[in-house]
């Protein structure tokens, strides 16, 4: 398939339909009202059905119902109205059902701004709704990589009938790059889901649930749905950039500070100062045996985020104090520049006076 | 010669079924059942006629009929389970006309009802068709989502005030409004039984709840909501009724409004929705026949029962 040139958010929403989705349920806020509006043109022209929901709160359970009934759906949004959404991931979570969730974060908390952030990596790594749950979690840095990511999103979501999250930000949304779809899924060609509500003709009925009256039973499925979250350990993704043989300063990041750190590592070399990266994929599960690897090739760790410091907390976690480790962040819609990097890791190597 | 069967261990003693009987068949007993409750005997079986009032006002599907040789037996669609609900509560009662429905259309295997939350959240131990819980108010919204990637399957919720008319109207006017072809039981006893008693968006003014514990302050609470007329005001086209259960007559009106509910929506013409006046004895304070008095002089005036819309046979016509 020839390469075509995309927006980030219209890239999303053309994956999607690549991934076999014929459903979407969405609130419009900014900055990713292309998905929706790219949707409620694209679905029609595949025989497929966009319901503009009453609210966030709402098109999360439209979610649960369709995904409950054994459809391919999805749904993007923004921080604020993936907190509102928060509810039905929860119920998803504990019902067990697979659905696809984009967030373009934008600056918080509450009403906060419309630029990008990466301020919802508590939110979106540690559950974020009520209860003991994970979602698992992937990052693209590209737009190529978005739209890879969410066909992948979808037939993850299904592997471990669970809610799969891909964040974004503003930036990756708005950006425009070339893109080709690597796989084309029919939904007529999906396996079919026996649990699923579709009419129990020929066989016993289906119920779709989280609620366990009997405290046994509900420790046991918690203890099941934990056992699910660690086998999904099995999907950590990650790049490592310049850490072959080892570097003076591992930047750590994901998403659209990568692609900054990037351009950081290029500047710091002709500085003679050799900066890795590592790049998380997936947030959740966190790719920790391979960052541990690539910092003890390090002389010292910045962790670089466009929030105030949360993916620091797990870096500092997995390193175990064996490195340093450093952190840079901007907050509010305000983005660093590769000279910042490039500062921050300088001060790490240097030699005290 | 026709007589009830009394399933006794089934039986939570309401009596409801001893109010209805006209000819006095029934009595209770001096016994208790497995469950501990005093249930009915058939006192006096030459006096039956095979009204089958006492079948129609049991909650607990505790009573069949035999009559020239056959045996009325429970809908299908009922798993069987004994309902959760409170003795003389009549959930039960909406749960059997539902079930009766859905075995009438035939559509039991390719129909999915969605449980709230409150009361009847163990709906779908119930039901014996696919089911879905919802969280609390979101019924609607998984129906929607679950008959827009699913038109081919028949979508039911069952919800009572609070969930419908509380936390969840935004769901519920939005789910009208799209005109959402799935039906809607709306099962309103003017409190919130599960939660024990506090005020609903739909408990009588001057009604005592456990949040108004002198009673509804229209002043500071606003009027009850009436649901059905509220709907009736959107331009898309509906079919609403009104019913109530709390006696014979009333419970066969309820079951052809829920059928009709259903009809309309195995059509795809449009969105459906019954309301119920049900009773909450628990919670009220009265005994099970008394709260069917309560909602006779009470509820009804304020909640008029009948159909407040029904679907236009023009087509809308959009521009000029």
């Amino acid at each position: 398939m020839a390469k075509k040139l995309m927006k980030g958010c219209e890239a999303i929403g053309e994956a999607a339909i690549h991934a076999g989705c014929r459903l979407f349920f969405g609130y419009p806020i900014t900055p990713q009202n292309e998905i929706p509006e790219y949707m409620s043109a694209r679905l029609p022209q595949v025989g497929g059905m966009f319901v503009q929901a009453e609210s966030e709160v709402a098109a999360s359970n439209m979610l649960y119902g369709a995904s409950g009934a054994g459809c391919r759906v999805f749904t993007s949004s923004s921080s604020p109205g993936i907190s509102l959404m928060m509810e039905g991931v929860s119920y998803m979570a504990g019902a067990e059902l697979p659905v696809v969730i984009v967030n373009i974060m934008r600056g918080g908390p509450g009403l906060g701004g419309i630029l990008p952030s990466q301020s919802d990596y508590f939110q979106a790594t540690k559950g974020g709704g009520h209860g003991d749950y994970r979602v698992l979690v992937l990052a693209p840095s590209t737009v190529q990589e978005a739209a890879d990511l969410v066909i992948d999103a979808f037939d993850l979501a299904d592997k471990y009938r669970n809610p799969v999250m891909v964040v974004g930000d503003g930036l990756i949304g708005q950006m425009m790059e070339p893109v080709e779809f690597k796989k084309t899924i029919k939904p007529e060609e999906l396996a079919e889901k026996p649990w699923a509500t579709t009419g129990c003709a020929g066989r016993e009925r289906n119920v779709i649930n989280s609620l366990y009256l009997d405290p046994e039973q509900l420790e046991k499925h918690n203890w099941d749905l934990y056992a699910k979250y660690q086998s999904m350990a099995a999907e950590v993704r990650h790049e490592d950039y310049n850490t072959e043989g080892g570097c003076d300063v591992l930047i750590v990041a994901y998403g659209t500070v990568a692609r900054i750190a990037k351009t950081a590592i290029d500047q710091a070399r002709e500085k003679g100062l050799k900066i890795g990266l590592f790049r998380p994929i997936t947030l959740y599960p966190y790719p920790a045996e391979a960052l541990a690897k690539a910092a003890l090739g390090a002389k010292a760790v910045l962790v670089a985020e466009l929030s105030t410091g949360q993916m620091v907390e797990d870096v500092r976690a997995i390193v175990a104090g064996r490195r340093p480790v450093a952190f840079h962040g901007r907050v509010g819609g305000m983005v660093m520049g590769p000279d910042d990097l490039v500062a921050e890791a300088e001060k790490l190597v240097a030699v005290p006076a | 010669m026709p007589k009830p069967i009394i399933e006794v261990d089934r039986c939570k003693g309401c009596e409801l079924c001893i109010n209805a009987c006209p000819e006095d068949v029934l009595a209770m007993s001096s016994e208790i059942n497995a469950k501990g409750y005093f249930y009915p005997s058939v006192v006096h079986p030459d006096d039956c006629t095979g009204c089958r009032y006492c079948l129609l006002v049991c909650p607990d599907t505790a009573i069949q009929i035999e009559n020239k040789g056959k045996v009325t037996t429970p809908p299908e669609a009922l798993t069987g389970k004994t309902f959760s609900y409170c003795p003389g509560c009549t959930h039960g009662v909406i749960h059997r006309l539902v079930a009766e429905t859905i075995d009438s259309l035939g559509i039991r295997d390719r129909t999915v009802g969605i449980a709230p939350v409150g009361c009847s959240v163990l709906a779908y131990e119930f039901f014996n068709c696919d089911m879905q819980e919802a969280s609390h108010g979101r019924a609607m919204a998984v129906a929607t989502g679950i008959k827009r990637g699913r038109p081919d399957l028949m979508v039911f919720t069952y919800q009572g005030d609070g969930d419908l008319a509380s936390i969840g109207m935004a769901e519920t006017i939005h789910a009208a409004n799209r005109g959402e072809k799935i039906t809607v039981i709306f099962v309103n006893n003017a409190i919130y039984g599960m939660t024990g008693g506090q005020m609903a968006p739909t408990t009588m003014p001057g009604q005592v709840a456990t949040t108004c514990p002198t009673g509804r302050d229209v002043n500071l609470a606003g009027w009850p909501i009436r649901v059905v007329e509220l709907l009736k005001t959107l331009r898309t086209p509906a079919y609403l009724a009104r019913v109530a259960v709390h006696d014979p007559k009333n419970i066969l009106n309820a079951k052809k409004a829920i059928r009709k509910a259903f009809k309309y929506q195995l059509d795809g013409t449009c969105f459906s929705l019954v309301e119920v006046l049900s009773t909450c004895p628990t919670n009220w304070g009265y005994q099970p026949h008394e709260s069917c008095e309560w909602v006779e002089e009470n509820m009804v005036p304020y909640y008029p029962l009948g159909e407040v819309k029904v679907p236009e046979e023009v087509p809308v016509q959009v521009g000029s």
